[in-house]
């Protein structure tokens, strides 16, 4: 099996975030950036489909600007990833979700794919849209929201249940199609050290960011704000349990407006 | 952008959704009440249109075939295209649900839509919306300009107040499901089970989570947390170490790992406010922190706390509002 694997370098979650003078930006200098955790599972299912099919490949690609795609790319091999793609976009130049599927499907298109697997977000946009926008960019059926895949070969299907607001539901699909992963429910496996050593002289193909318009799309960010600080809770003096939760109810009543 | 908008409408117990509810809400405040078009697709889609009058939406788009009931999100967002352009709509709003976020996604390319999800404003700025949304798991809030003569928006459960009931006769206009490639049409739902509670959506959705931390020290005294959340009506979560340790499967757990969760109340019940957990609930609207130890760092994001022990105020907080909820 063909397997790509779309992913991207978002901020580590301990990042403190601010705004530039002007509010226009998010200042995210001098942050870490880590694989976005529920690429690390697109990853980790990839991995496990490879192993369980013996003879299959797997292609990461991403799309930013150096140095962390390279990094992400790199970290993606070191975990067993086969060959590596980087969509090299210009520092500062944030391309949309439309785009980057557009970016990204450009390269997807070029290779074989039989199963093209995305994170279904990523912690920093939370846009959520690339998974599917890529569907349609390559004319294929997509899944979001994908729990737990298999492969039977007997049947050439895939099984795969998809955490939605219905239930989980259960699904089957044939090859070639986009799924992209809930996070974390497959437990990512962690790089060992001689990999890491071994993917840092790995190669990986650069290619332009190629666009027919804008290349940022038609979205843009105009303004971040951050919240107010908490100030810290208010807390419920009491002298029994009982007399606890009866101010507690009263103030979800009666102050937060919050009680069912 | 002074065209019509129209609204792409999800059913849920033979009725619109209150996702859906909450998209007309959102339509009749950035188009005039008349431009707002309702959208259907599936075999009760003509039976259901009545369902946007109700909220003064007067028209409706409907595509009745029993082949879209469980289709994947592509077919619809394929119909939802050629309806938007047989109407003159220049905008189109959906549900936050994981089938609007992907109708959505799909019209950004089929539809050439400036695309947004997960908002929670929308306003017109000259020819252009301005959307707002929260980004980084709620701890910063983006503005994000919708340029061009098309946009589709998902906007963010429970950000918005449902529709105002105002009846209206509707009058519909019936599309083919005509030219959906046929790659869309192969794969198949076997079928859903309803979601525990804990799991899947029913956590990112709920309006009111009660979460679990080390607090709670062993498997067999999570019901403290499970007794709480059903008084509530709540959604079950977990932090990580609760996770880690086998007392509740993954699905439960909230953080940076885990799901983000925004609900209008989250209770926090022994648990110490770690930043990974932090990052999957701050967003929340009112945080309650019942805690042993004054110095957690919960304690520092919560709106309010109870310093104490959970073992004896939780069972206490569950009889209350047992009590005041009539149960």
């Amino acid at each position: 099996m063909e397997i790509v694997v779309c992913v991207k370098p978002v901020p580590d979650a301990e990042t403190r975030l601010r705004t530039s003078t002007d509010g226009t930006t998010l200042d995210i200098e001098a942050v870490k950036f880590v694989l976005a955790g529920y690429d690390e599972s697109a990853v980790e299912q990839a991995l496990l489909l490879k192993e369980a099919s013996p003879g299959s490949k797997v292609h990461v690609v991403s799309a930013g600007p150096p140095p962390r795609t390279e990094e992400v790319l790199r970290a993606s091999l070191a975990l067993g990833c086969d060959q590596a793609t980087w969509v090299e976009t210009a520092p500062g130049v944030a391309p949309d979700p439309v785009s980057t599927a557009r970016a990204l499907a450009r390269v997807v298109s070029a290779v074989p794919h039989d199963l093209v697997l995305c994170g279904k977000q990523a912690g920093d946009d939370e846009a959520g849209v690339v998974g599917a926008a890529l569907g349609e960019l390559l004319a294929l059926p997509d899944f979001s929201a994908v729990l737990d895949l298999r492969w039977d070969p007997a049947t050439s299907r895939l099984r795969f249940q998809r955490g939605t607001e219905s239930g989980v539901e259960k699904w089957e699909a044939s090859l070639p199609c986009v799924v992209s992963l809930q996070q974390a429910w497959n437990d990512p496996r962690t790089a060992k050290l001689p990999a890491i050593l071994k993917s840092r002289k790995l190669p990986i193909a650069k290619v332009p960011l190629e666009t027919s318009g804008s290349p940022v799309g038609t979205s843009r960010s105009t303004k971040f704000e951050l919240p107010p600080p908490r100030t810290g809770a208010k807390i419920i003096e009491f002298k029994t349990p009982e007399e606890a939760a009866q101010k507690l109810v009263r103030i979800l009543k009666e102050e937060a407006k919050v009680f069912p | 952008m002074t065209g019509a908008t129209l609204v792409v409408g999800e059913l849920h117990d033979g009725a619109l959704s209150e996702a859906t509810k909450e998209a007309v809400g959102v339509a009749q405040t950035v188009s005039a009440r008349e431009g707002v078009i309702g959208f259907l697709a599936g075999s009760s889609s003509r039976a259901m249109a009545s369902g946007f009058g109700r909220y003064g939406v007067g028209r409706c788009v409907v595509v009745e075939d029993a082949r879209l009931d469980g289709a994947v999100a592509a077919v619809v967002a394929h119909m939802v295209a050629q309806a938007a352009d047989s109407v003159g709509a220049e905008l189109i709003v959906v549900g936050g649900t994981t089938f609007g976020r992907n109708v959505v996604a799909r019209l950004g390319v089929r539809w050439n839509a400036a695309v947004a999800t997960g908002v929670t404003g929308l306003a017109r700025s000259g020819t252009m919306l301005d959307v707002r949304r929260p980004v980084f798991g709620g701890r910063a809030t983006e503005t994000r300009q919708l340029e061009g003569n098309h946009a589709a928006v998902a906007i963010r459960p429970h950000a918005f107040s449902v529709a105002e009931e105002s009846p209206v006769d509707v009058a519909l206009t019936v599309l083919a499901a005509d030219g959906v490639p046929a790659a869309y049409w192969s794969p198949k739902r076997l079928g859903v089970e309803a979601a525990p509670r804990g799991s899947g959506p029913t956590l990112t959705d709920a309006s009111i989570v009660v979460s679990g931390g080390r607090g709670v020290r062993a498997a067999e005294n999570f019901h403290l947390v499970e007794e709480l959340a059903a008084s509530l009506g709540a959604a079950v979560g977990a932090s990580r170490a609760v996770t880690d340790a086998g007392w509740r499967p993954v699905g439960y757990q909230v953080g940076q790992t885990g799901k983000a969760v925004s609900p209008q109340l989250y209770i926090a019940v022994g648990i110490s406010g770690a930043i990974q957990h932090l990052v999957g609930m701050v967003s929340s609207r009112v945080i309650v922190a019942i805690n042993s130890d004054a110095s957690a760092p919960i304690f520092k994001v919560a709106d309010y706390g109870v310093v104490g022990d959970l073992f004896q105020v939780v069972p206490a907080l569950t009889a209350e509002i047992r009590r005041a909820r009539g149960q």
